[in-house]
């Protein structure tokens, strides 16, 4: 069962990203477990839950990393169900990877630029400029090889590589994974203003208050399964979510 | 003294065709992380096209070097395509079976078409060179490492300036994230098996010019590869070019100045670099920490 009905004339409130009914997972059975998932464009979501919970595999799923075993995703109008990774990038959901990913032995810049491969447009160089804005950091570092920079500056050529895909999505998985907590805030804060800027993002983190902070909304995924949805702040309140997560 | 002077400048130019036999497997087995056992197969292909655009239409073999490659390049892509790319992802005892066998139906079809004669390609020039001091530089072996080297720096520019070439580094460095940028595994994978098979193409082309040929006489090719590569190092075409001609200067030395070793000796001396260099420096001289 992997194509839904598309409805014809719907209304303009189309989500921009609609995840319905996702399993997904291997050999020793699923991992995700019938999620549905809406994300409206200009959104900050946070996808939280424990480790393990199936977060990473929802993002490997969506970005054509990994199959699904049944369920349907739509994004921007187009199914992108068990899509080859390359569809998704160039349909504009773009993912950046738990533990950076990085290039190692390429520098900084050939980095940024591997983030464009999908375009042919003329507008990558100011792209590139832009993305230094955002990480004024690594303007001087740009011939540097990727693999010799602190673990924040990894950080964040990964996401402006992600960014360099143009997306109208982000997905950012566990950005604060080995970092210390005033470089995670500076990371967060870009990511609300990328966020401002346009570009709708998807933070997932085990620092669920971080995530919570930031976010407009967020789901909370539990052994594979869309255990609570909500506001942030509704979120922030739920005495469930304050005794699991945030220890209060 | 001449002697030795002679030995080490023919050695260096043995070692360019070293380096071109190197250049294509080095960057198979960096980016794919195959260990192609076919190569010596495409190297031979490569000798036998040159072969029969000399016998047939009198083309030099020189001027023959970019069909030759554009030939192998095709070939490499589609084996890659259609066979390869199946078993890509399971332990490399798989790739390492499959191109075994790739390379001996290349050898079997070879001997259909060609039969085991030896074939040799002699330009007018072949035989004759330069005398500088009193050193002598056959003609066919200096244009041999020219084309070896413009060949290096070819690939070189080539992974470090074009849009693929970063794709195949990417691919090379990490295949998920290449992925997530959106290189399609499949073709890039292709291609760079192709641009392999091509560089395999080019160095049969230099090979058909220096030494008879016959179907099997590939085989020797994929185990000096195999050593330039672990002599200078993985991932780096500056290293497959310092790996080779090291390698051609120290075959080269110890078939003529060792006394008791010569020309038959080709492997056992090879396969002694192989340990060395395993025991000393495992990653090679400019290889990248393992």
């Amino acid at each position: 069962m992997r194509s839904t009905r598309r409805e014809c004339g719907e209304p303009v409130a189309e989500p921009l990203l609609q995840v319905r009914q996702l399993t997904a997972g291997f050999g020793a059975g699923p991992v995700l477990f019938e999620v549905d998932l809406d994300f409206y464009a200009g959104e900050l979501v946070a996808l939280i839950g424990a480790n393990g919970a199936g977060k990473s595999t929802l993002l490997g799923v969506l970005s054509g990393l990994l199959p699904a075993s049944s369920g349907s995703v739509h994004f921007a109008g187009r199914d992108l169900t068990n899509a080859r990774p390359e569809r998704v990038v160039a349909a504009g959901l773009a993912h950046v990877p738990q533990g950076r990913r990085l290039f190692a032995g390429l520098s900084v810049e050939r980095n940024l630029r591997l983030g464009a491969y999908v375009r042919r447009d003329r507008e990558i160089g100011a792209d590139l400029d832009k993305v230094l804005d955002y990480f004024p950091a690594l303007k001087d570092k740009l011939q540097r090889s990727a693999g010799t920079l602190s673990g924040g500056e990894q950080q964040m050529v990964a996401i402006g590589r992600g960014l360099m895909a143009r997306p109208k999505l982000l997905m950012i998985d566990e950005p604060s994974l080995g970092l210390a907590p005033k470089v995670v805030d500076r990371v967060i804060e870009v990511a609300q203003t990328i966020n401002r800027d346009g570009t709708s993002i998807l933070l997932v983190e085990q620092d669920v208050l971080v995530a919570l902070e930031a976010a407009d909304r967020g789901y909370v995924l539990e052994n594979g399964r869309v255990a609570l949805s909500g506001t942030a702040t509704e979120l922030e309140s739920n005495p469930e979510i304050r005794k699991a997560y945030l220890g209060i | 003294m001449t002697l030795l002077v002679q030995q080490l400048v023919l050695g260096l130019l043995i070692g360019g065709v070293y380096v071109a036999v190197a250049i294509g497997f080095s960057l198979v087995w960096g980016v794919l992380n195959i260990v192609n056992l076919a190569h010596g197969g495409l190297v031979i292909i490569g000798a036998y096209l040159t072969w029969l655009l000399f016998s047939a239409f009198n083309v030099d073999p020189f001027l023959s070097i970019p069909i030759v490659a554009a030939a192998l390049f095709v070939i490499g892509y589609v084996v890659q395509r259609l066979l390869i790319n199946r078993v890509i992802r399971a332990p490399i005892f798989f790739t390492l079976l499959l191109t075994f066998g790739v390379n001996l139906v290349i050898i079997n079809v070879l001997l259909l078409l060609f039969k085991s004669d030896f074939r040799s390609v002699t330009p007018s020039y072949s035989g004759s060179g330069l005398s500088l001091g009193g050193v002598q530089l056959p003609y066919i072996r200096v244009a041999g490492l020219a084309v070896a080297l413009l060949l290096a720096g070819a690939v070189a520019l080539f992974l470090a300036r074009s849009r693929i070439g970063g794709a195949i580094q990417a691919v090379g460095a990490d295949r998920d994230a290449a992925q997530l940028v959106g290189v399609d595994l499949r073709h890039v994978y292709a291609l760079t098996f192709g641009i392999g098979a091509a560089c395999a193409g080019v160095a049969g082309g230099l090979i058909s010019t220096a030494q008879a040929i016959t179907p099997s006489a590939g085989e020797p090719y994929t185990l000096q590869a195999f050593v330039v590569v672990i002599l200078g190092g993985l991932g780096r075409v500056s290293a497959t070019v310092v790996g080779g001609l090291l390698f051609g200067v120290v075959e080269t030395l110890a078939q003529t100045m060792v006394p008791g070793l010569g020309a038959g000796w080709a492997n056992a001396i090879a396969f002694a670099i192989l340990v060395v260099v395993l025991a000393v420096r495992p990653r090679g001289l400019m290889g990248r920490p393992v």
